[in-house]
């Protein structure tokens, strides 16, 4: 009997699974697009950074680790990108979140023409990159930027500056543009998060003449968790990989003031008119390597219940 | 399922043999791929090469793909490693890497060499092959408005060369007056917030030690070339240039010396006019501008002050796994013509590496170009700008510090001396310190 109950499931499971063929047809494409452009590149980016390529025809040279000792222990650009890079991850991301918030419980809390605001403070986030780079190089203008223009309008001439002209002030320039082009993004799924906590428990704390701020301290922000840790790894991954809006406005300097890693990465490739690939790749794969530790550090840290919120 | 998994193959199969077939009756493509997509007179000019080619063999198709530069760079430096590369891609003179890793084919035997310039033709010459035909060429100028010039009470010698102190006196006087002196921004290239610079330092320095101040067996330390920076450093500190230096582009530059808010002068190559020969409209210069060319200043014991840069820009390489080698070289030397070579001049407004009789260029141009042709007579030529030919480090930190952060007002002579060695001077001690403490 209970033979042939478990043949009968057997069968019955058998019936269910799909045959290999099937599994290949269906995912094949996707999976061979995935190891061309995803795998692939990864493995190749790992194995170049073991060889340095030198003239002519690309002669590839065996150096083992020796790009990894020389970018860890005698590149001084490399050691700027990577504090300009820190500052922009966590500066940056503290800034893009926490103001994306603010404004989410301003439209939350209906300040007036709350419909018109979403829009304003949403519109950044439909701009390029490019765009976004042009416009602030533009407000920065020394001469003719709104910036300047402003404080020489309201007499404060002389604080007008070269914002990225000067290393002391490039970096915080740039962080701006960025932070202005994000926020919105922010803003909106802290919205919809906002939106979707159940009315009841908001509704009882009312009743419990719980005030504004008690009611986002103890009632919304730990009901929000899940939304701000997504957000906040998103952002800091985001900022770790910062190239496009850095090229466009200062190409790193003046004096790789704001150099990234990954417009340095982009320089030694491609800017430095030689084919060695074997050096960039090695930043590439340090780079990746933090990114993965800070990814998942920061995941164990803030995560609620180990798992993130995913959109 | 079986069934439906050999239809889909038979039909993948099918699909490319009909694909390879539909190529293979097309007939051939010849692939160019050009930068200065953004140039309409350029690209008109390329473009109806492309056609003339054409029309010669009928079963051809040329096909030329438009990048700006970086985009061009970039997908070369995948391409050709990969095998993938176009047969005709532009190279410039800052390029030669894809020379030394054997990308590009020798070209002594494919091109009628008879219509360039010998040394424009130099310029390619590497290891005694030559590697790119130069269609554009350039020398370094010093732009200037005459009616500035005359209102400032300054005039220019008959050899249109003022010392390096009545230099300093005219750019003293300009700021005084409030005009900018000289229109120069270094936002968006690697080399225009140098030309005061390089300039004076080949003129110090003489060919031979310029090169190798740049080539890393002469130190920056030199007294000679502490000199220099400490002129050009004094120029800086009497306001030589904009305010907005550092964030200045290039064709922002040209609009600030002939429209607004105006500047005495411009250092540029002479490609000043591919952006201020077209319409006002198009961000021109005015009919009326009086434009002029001066030489660079004289240097105080100058080893060479008659030395002026001259180089190659726009050219054309050969892919060395191109199959079709001569059609790329008749495409090449359709554009080396002399009847090309004037219709460059007179459509792009740029100087041509083909040989063109200038003085046969009318119009309102002409009294131009023979301004031109006057100061470039007896001049004694150095080959390119340092950001044509160093690599590296000694680039970068050329851009970071030569091309902006000096001229900028950032640093001190003694720090850009310091930061320069660090990343170009091979030969010796490159000093104590850290490049990236300003």
């Amino acid at each position: 009997m209970a033979t042939t109950t478990v043949a009968k499931q057997l069968e019955v499971r058998s019936a269910n699974e799909a045959p290999w063929e099937t599994l290949f047809l269906f995912l094949g494409p996707a999976l061979l697009i995935y190891v061309a452009f995803t795998l692939y590149p990864v493995w190749k980016t790992f194995y170049n950074s073991l060889y340095v390529m030198t003239p002519p025809h690309n002669v590839q040279k065996y150096v083992g680790l020796g790009n990894f000792v020389s970018l860890l222990t005698q590149d001084q650009i490399f050691r700027q990108a990577v504090r300009n890079t820190a500052v922009f991850s966590v500066v940056g991301t503290l800034a893009d979140v926490g103001g994306g918030l603010l404004l989410a419980l301003c439209l939350f809390a209906k300040v007036p023409l709350a419909r018109l605001w979403r829009v304003v403070w949403f519109t950044p986030v439909l701009i390029s990159y490019v765009v976004v780079g042009i416009i602030w190089v533009w407000i920065y203008d020394y001469d003719w930027g709104v910036l300047n223009t402003v404080l020489r309008g309201i007499g404060l001439g002389s604080l007008a500056h070269s914002w990225l002209g000067d290393p002391s002030t490039a970096l915080w320039a740039v962080l701006l543009a960025q932070v202005w082009k994000w926020t919105g993004f922010n803003m909106i799924v802290f919205l919809a998060a906002l939106y979707a906590l159940p009315a009841d428990v908001l509704g009882a704390a009312e009743l419990d003449h719980c005030g504004w701020t008690a009611k986002l301290v103890h009632i919304i922000l730990p009901m929000m968790r899940p939304t701000v840790v997504t957000l906040l790894v998103l952002s800091f991954i985001g900022k770790m990989m910062i190239f496009d809006v850095v090229w466009i406005m200062t190409h790193g300097g003046p004096l790789w003031s704001t150099e990234t890693v990954s417009t340095y990465v982009y320089k030694r490739a491609f800017d430095w008119n030689t084919f060695d690939l074997g050096y960039p790749s090695a930043i590439a794969v340090v780079w990746f390597i933090l990114i993965l530790g800070f990814v998942a550090l920061m995941t164990r840290l803030l995560s609620q219940r180990g798992k993130l919120e995913l959109y | 399922m079986k069934y439906l998994i050999a239809t889909c193959a038979v039909a993948l199969v099918v699909a490319l043999w009909l694909w390879r077939g539909r190529a293979q009756t097309d007939g051939l493509t010849l692939t160019i791929w050009s930068h200065e997509a953004d140039e309409p007179a350029k690209v008109a000019l390329r473009e109806y090469v492309a056609r003339q080619l054409e029309k010669a063999h009928p079963a051809l198709r040329v096909k030329i793909t438009w990048y700006e530069i970086d985009g061009l760079s970039t997908a070369l430096k995948t391409a050709l490693p990969a095998g993938q590369g176009p047969d005709v891609f532009y190279i410039q003179s800052d390029q030669t890497d894809y020379i030394t890793n054997g990308y590009v084919a020798p070209l002594d035997d494919l091109i009628d060499w008879s219509n360039i310039y010998d040394w424009a033709r130099q310029a390619w010459l590497i290891d005694g092959k030559t590697w790119a035909v130069p269609q554009e060429v350039y020398t370094d100028e010093l732009y200037y408005n005459k009616r500035l010039l005359a209102q400032l009470g300054f005039t220019l010698p008959a050899d249109a060369q003022f010392t390096q102190d009545e230099f300093f006196e005219l750019v003293e006087k300009a700021r005084a007056a409030g005009i900018t002196p000289i229109a120069q921004g270094a936002g968006d290239r690697d080399f225009p917030g140098a030309y005061i610079l390089t300039q004076a330092l080949l003129r110090k320095l003489g060919p031979e030690d310029y090169g190798k101040l740049f080539d890393g067996t002469l130190s920056f330390s030199d007294p000679r070339v502490a000199d220099v920076f400490r002129w050009v450093k004094s120029l800086v500190d009497a306001g030589a240039y904009p305010k907005n230096f550092m964030t200045m582009k290039l064709a922002e530059a040209h609009y600030y010396f002939y429209q607004r808010p105006g500047a005495v002068m411009l250092p540029m190559g002479s490609w000043y006019t591919g952006r201020a020969f077209v319409p006002v409209d198009d961000g021109g210069q005015p009919p009326d501008f009086p434009l002029g060319i001066m030489q660079f200043p004289a240097m105080n014991g100058g080893a060479c002050n008659e030395c002026k840069t001259r180089a190659v820009g726009a050219s054309f390489a050969i892919n060395a796994a191109s199959r079709h080698k001569e059609l790329a070289a008749e495409y090449l030397n359709r554009m080396s013509t002399p009847e090309i070579g004037k219709r460059w001049i007179e459509t792009v407004y740029l100087q041509s590496a083909v040989k063109t009789d200038v003085s046969s260029i009318g119009g309102s141009y002409g009294a131009y170009y023979k301004e031109l042709m006057d100061r470039q007579r007896g001049a004694k030529y150095f080959p390119g700008d340092p950001s044509d030919f160093i690599h590296g480090q000694c680039l970068d930190t050329f851009t970071q510090v030569m091309n902006t952060s000096f001229p900028g007002g950032l640093l001190s002579v003694e720090r850009a001396i310091e930061l320069m060695n660090q990343g170009c001077y091979t030969a010796g001690d490159r000093g104590a310190g850290s490049a990236m403490n300003p």
